[in-house]
């Protein structure tokens, strides 16, 4: 009992800083009406800032208060700064192009620090009294109380600012209908701004205080997004009150889900608790506060709304894809084994990419758990193979069948909600899936890696260990590598060929409008089922291509920063054109770009944080110019022009077009 | 009376506390024309929304006797019951061919599964048929984003025409063409009609609605106020009431 | 004496489809303006033109003598222009009193002006709107548009899923707010005969294209126009009639 009482308290910490991102993915969202998937890297930046100036890692340290204070200025200078470049320039933009930007910010913030700082947490110097007290037999730190309290006084000054101050008024008026409140004189840039700061200040203020509690890390920080987003769901995203206690709640539950894996009733394996519950229970907390609050989510009413990036025409494809093929094809057998290697990754993360074609580009709902499934069926590949001795090519279909299952099963879970609010799902899922099946020792690879057995068939060896070196004489063999150009241009072909059919009509008019797509006859549901059901193959394809790529599986390859950085490169490019998951493909990492960077202009270590970084910047940047995607902008750029000569000639098409332009 | 094609009985819808229809019963022969019309915010649209299932709602919903109460709105389109809707929502990335085609296919397991496999299925001939229908082939291959209002509603009524409807209801095809246009609109609905197109016509356009239809039913606050032949609905105290206000009501009256 | 609001060949519409065209309207200081004229004429779209929340396409809006053509509608609205548009434009989540509170800062809406010209809303201060009766919901619009204290006030169809009734009593109240405070009203309502009792001058638009002046008692008293324009008779001459009127008129102003 004095146990549960202890493990409770000393959830506090944790669960003030869930509360604290859930506060601040609250205030995002009436402010502007983004869900900030970066909410979480805000509260580690400030943790840092501190620390930098504590410390005196920059400029000479400083004293505590001064150090707080400058904290503080310095996070509101941030909120303006990300306001400017990734939010304010984004208002009329889609949603989707919203929300990706806030995963280019997390991108952005966590590589930035990552570089600067180092991966290992640091420790800050205290702030909050290091004394303890002793409750009802239990001796406890008093910071605990203290954290969990400040929150707590955030969460209701908010709450009373929200509810009585014109400001408040003002913010509530604008987040439920932003025409309206244009009509009444409010400015809604200048409230997304103001909660913006307040949302930077208050997230500093609570990284401040946590630094010292429970440390700073560059890794683990920005993850608490995810039980943060289940809070803030279940806070309906405008309850302080309800985003603060739900926070505080699942602070303490993942506490006492900590204290219950030392028990021995707790499932275990080979002696040790079965790891990654948390994540297990973070998502279905989710699920079921998506399947509670779903159909009630609040709506913003926005002034311009266009959903999703268009989808243009893909045309002349053969014509456009042949030359790469053809390169493809040489490359695998002329050059050195590190390119071979890196042509076989962009191969087959391109597979990966077309999932992200399918389910963002063709369906629109944005899907994050991809990466995860592939994890899943690289796993199965080498477990099936070293544990049941079924290889190819029984192993693989069986791995890509369970990563469709999973999928789709993910994907009816979430079908109460459309769009970005799948997101939220769909992070959680694959962060589960990382922490409980790929951390895991006996189903995963836990942290050394599972070996995969190369796929042989009627005694040929097809893997990349076969004895068919390049022309340098070395591994990987290019058989295996055309075999992955081979099978990649299949899938290439026939997500392409998707988009003109009957099928990938239907994904285009569920995406276009779900109602109007009912009212022609279109099964809504069994469409995007049917579309998880294709993309999951796809990534549960790309998984198993992975596995016999490397040999080897480890979890660290299908971690949530490598997901988030391959939706974010996918969508940037161009994700409803299957050429936008060429190009991301070749551009992740172990693929032909990054080894470039790495080679020549990037230091050789921490390439997958550079390339982040890279990504990150080049999101926001890249937002600006073309917020559909690069490649989706020129084509659409192309088509336009096109259609503007057509309109030059006599047009029998639209005479009134030319009539309505303005003299 | 032949029994009518579609026989909306009692149909209520309440939004919260307030009744935006109240038992309202239409009924719409084979090829016949049936006009709804009414102020703004008299529920024409809600009763729309209603029959298809956008909407809950109270009373029956029959079709060629079939009930379709509950059934989800695709799959009353499927049972023959089409809509086009006031705000034409094509699919903005599809051809007019292939937003005709969404319409004009309806999958099914195997032919999904055939797709997948890489056939390549045959193009209904709904499709070519449908866009002859409303004088639009010339617009196969244009994007909706190119098209004038006017091409749009043509568009959208082709759309739904493509899944062969046993009743169609159109919500405002003439909103937003200027005279000619609806005149053009109304003769091509005319002609769809004598085909045997049985139709449920909403619109603003009041001399529109009286020059297609075969009967008129006038809604005002979720109630039918008057229903019959276009020239007794059109000369009804009532009528003109809910449209010019009381006082034009008692104008026209004294004049009459 | 410069005008409330004046439009000189205002032209706007949506997505590049231009719905009104060369549109010229003044409203002066205390004048009760209506715009008539059947569905599609483009009445909503010149509401919005002139609030800014859809862009212009050509031609120049003119508040109180000042070129506000370039203007944001924020601004736009804090320069005094109240847009009452059809949806009301209230937030459903906030209650009657914290409505005539909201506003910029240091703007000073005058909750007691909303109270006296509805007092039924004295009564229900701290009900929500979206809990609210149609009727009540477009006395709060309505309060809370005067509470502004605005020079130009823009309605749209306040009828809309009211009974005529509770709109025969809320449009006198308009009349005697423009009367008292001197602030021009541009009024866009289905109900003709009531739109016309209450206003000075009345414009009837056709579809598309710009739009003649009337005086409302003429109007009033010549109801085949207005007939001939909602229901579409086909036996009036509807251009004949305007060009006589418009005649009329140029004599009246020249002499």
């Amino acid at each position: 009992m004095q146990n549960i009482l202890l493990f409770s308290i000393l959830g506090l910490a944790s669960g003030a800083i869930i509360a604290t991102i859930a506060i601040g993915v609250v205030l995002s969202w009436r402010g502007s009406g983004t869900i900030n998937i970066a909410a979480g890297a805000v509260v580690m930046v400030a943790g840092y800032i501190f620390w930098c100036l504590r410390t005196g890692y920059f400029a000479p340290a400083l004293m505590m208060v001064p150090a707080v204070l400058l904290t503080l200025v310095l996070m509101a200078l941030l909120a303006v700064v990300v306001e400017v470049v990734a939010v304010k320039p984004l208002r009329t933009a889609s949603p989707l192009a919203r929300l990706v930007a806030s995963i280019g910010v997390l991108l952005l913030f966590q590589a930035a620090v990552q570089l600067v700082f180092g991966t290992a947490p640091v420790d800050s110097p205290a702030v909050l009294s290091a004394e303890v007290v002793e409750v009802v037999g239990v001796t406890v730190p008093i910071a605990h109380f203290i954290l969990a309290g400040v929150v707590v006084v955030l969460a209701l000054a908010l709450s009373m600012l929200y509810r009585f101050t014109r400001f408040g008024l003002a913010t509530r008026a604008a987040s439920e209908n932003e025409r309206s409140a244009i009509l009444a004189g409010l400015s809604p840039d200048s409230l997304s701004l103001a909660n913006s700061v307040i949302a930077y200040v208050v997230a500093g203020l609570v990284g401040v205080l946590a630094a010292s509690v429970v440390g700073v890390s560059a890794s683990t920080l920005p993850l608490l997004i995810v039980p943060a987003l289940a809070a803030a769901l279940l806070a309906n995203f405008t309850s302080f009150g309800i985003a603060c206690a739900a926070g505080l709640a699942i602070g303490i539950g993942e506490s006492l889900l900590f204290y219950a894996s030392t028990q021995s009733w707790f499932p275990t394996q080979d002696g040790f608790a079965l790891p990654g519950m948390q994540q297990v229970a973070e998502f279905f907390l989710i699920v079921i506060a998506l399947w509670w609050r779903g159909s009630s989510l609040p709506q913003r009413g926005e002034t311009a709304g266009r959903s999703l990036p268009p989808v243009p025409r893909q045309e002349r494809l053969v014509r456009r894809a042949a030359p790469v093929v053809l390169a493809c094809a040489v490359a695998l057998v002329v050059l050195p084994s590190d390119f071979r290697q890196a042509v076989t990754t962009g191969l087959v993360a391109t597979v990966l990419c077309l999932s992200f074609v399918v389910i963002m580009g063709y369906v629109g709902q944005l899907s994050v758990v991809q990466l995860a499934l592939a994890g899943l069926g690289a796993f199965t590949v080498s477990r099936l193979g070293t544990e049941f001795g079924i290889g190819f090519p029984l192993g693989p279909i069986i791995a890509i069948a369970l990563a469709t299952v999973l999928g789709v099963a993910i994907g009816a879970a979430a079908l109460r909600v459309r769009g970005i609010t799948l997101v939220v799902v769909t992070l959680a899922a694959a962060i589960a899936i990382e922490q409980f099946v790929f951390a895991n020792a006996r189903w995963g690879g836990g942290q050394t890696g599972a070996p995969v057995e190369s796929p042989t068939l009627f005694g040929v060896n097809l893997g990349a260990d076969a004895s068919f070196p390049g022309l340098n004489g070395t591994l990987p063999s290019p058989l295996f590598g055309l075999l992955a150009l081979v099978g990649t241009v299949v899938l290439y072909a026939f997500v392409a060929n998707l988009r003109r059919g009957d099928l990938g009509r239907r994904m285009l008019a569920v995406r276009s409008n779900e109602r109007a797509a009912a009212a022609v006859g279109v099964n809504v549901r069994a469409v995007k089922i049917v579309a998880f059901g294709i993309a999951s193959a796809l990534a549960g394809t790309a998984g198993v291509m992975y596995a016999y790529n490397y040999s080897t599986v480890s979890a660290g390859s299908y971690g949530i920063a490598i997901a988030l950085t391959l939706v974010a490169s996918v969508y940037v490019l161009g994700v409803t054109l299957v050429q936008g998951a060429v190009l991301a493909g070749f551009g992740a990492i172990g693929a032909v770009v990054p080894l470039i960077l790495q080679k020549w202009v990037l230091p050789q270590d921490q390439i997958s944080i550079w390339v982040q970084l890279i990504i990150g910047v080049g999101l926001l940047v890249q937002l600006k110019l073309f917020p559909d995607g690069l490649l989706v902008g020129m084509e659409l750029k192309k088509e336009r022009r096109a259609e503007h000569k057509a309109q030059s000639e006599p047009s029998v098409v639209s005479p009134r077009v030319e009539e309505g332009v303005p003299a | 009376m032949i029994q009518p094609v579609l026989d909306a009985r009692g149909i209520s819808v309440h939004y919260g506390g307030v009744t935006a229809l109240d038992e309202v019963d239409i009924a719409v022969g084979p090829g016949q024309v049936v006009g709804l019309i009414g102020p703004n915010g008299a529920g024409k649209t809600t009763f729309i929304d209603a029959l298809t299932g956008f909407v809950r709602h109270e009373g029956t919903v029959r079709l060629d006797g079939v009930d379709l109460k509950r059934k989800r709105p695709h799959a009353r389109v499927q049972a023959g019951l089409g809509r086009t809707w006031q705000a034409v929502d094509l699919f903005d990335d599809l051809s007019v061919a292939e937003n005709i085609a969404v319409a004009a296919h309806r999958p099914t397991l195997v032919s999904t599964l055939r797709e997948l496999l890489g056939a390549t299925l045959p193009q209904s001939a709904a499709v070519a048929s449908s866009l002859e229908a409303l004088d639009i082939a010339h617009l196969a291959e244009a994007r909706p984003r190119e098209l004038a209002e006017g091409q749009r509603k043509l568009v959208g009524i082709a759309r739904s025409l493509a899944a062969a409807p046993k009743v169609l209801c159109l919500d405002e095809p003439a909103a937003g063409l200027d005279t000619d246009e609806s005149a053009v609109l109304g003769q091509q609905l005319r002609r769809l009609a004598d085909d045997g197109q049985s139709m449920l016509l909403i619109d603003h356009d009041i001399s529109f609605v009286f020059g297609t239809c075969d009967h008129v039913v006038v809604l005002e606050f979720g109630k039918v106020i008057a229903a019959g032949l276009p020239g007794d609905v059109k000369n009804d105290p009532r009528v003109i009431a809910a449209y010019l206000g009381t006082a034009a009501a008692s104008i026209s009256g004294e004049r009459s | 004496m410069t005008q409330a609001l004046e439009l000189r060949g205002l032209s706007a519409g949506y997505h590049g489809s231009t719905v009104v065209r060369d549109l010229d309207l003044r409203v002066g200081r205390g004048e009760v303006v209506t715009l008539l004229g059947p569905n599609g004429a483009g009445k909503t779209t010149t509401l919005c033109a002139i609030s800014g929340v859809i862009k212009t396409h050509g031609g120049s809006v003119t508040l109180g003598g000042e070129d506000i053509s370039s203007v944001s509608p924020t601004r736009r609205a804090r320069r005094g222009i109240a847009h009452v548009p059809e949806d009301r434009g209230l937030f459903f989540g906030l209650t009657v009193a914290e409505h005539l509170k909201l506003g910029r800062r240091g703007e000073h809406l005058d909750a007691e002006l909303a109270y006296k010209y509805f007092p039924a809303l004295a009564a229900i201060t701290n009900r929500r709107a979206g809990v609210m009766s149609g009727g009540e919901q477009q006395m709060l619009a309505l309060g809370r548009a005067l509470a502004r204290q605005p020079g130009l006030l823009l309605l749209d169809e306040l009828s809309l899923g009211l009974a005529p009734v509770i709109v025969e009593r809320l449009l006198p109240v308009i009349r005697q707010f423009a009367d008292e405070t001197g602030c021009g009203v541009l009024l866009v309502e289905q109900h003709v005969q009531l739109a016309l009792g209450i206003a000075d001058r009345a414009y009837l638009m056709g579809h598309g294209e710009g739009s003649t002046s009337y005086d409302a008692s003429e109007l009033l008293n010549d109801t085949r126009l207005i007939e001939a324009s909602y229901l579409g008779g086909d036996d009036l001459d509807l251009e004949s009639l305007a060009t006589d009127h418009n005649q009329k008129i140029y004599e009246r102003e020249t002499q």
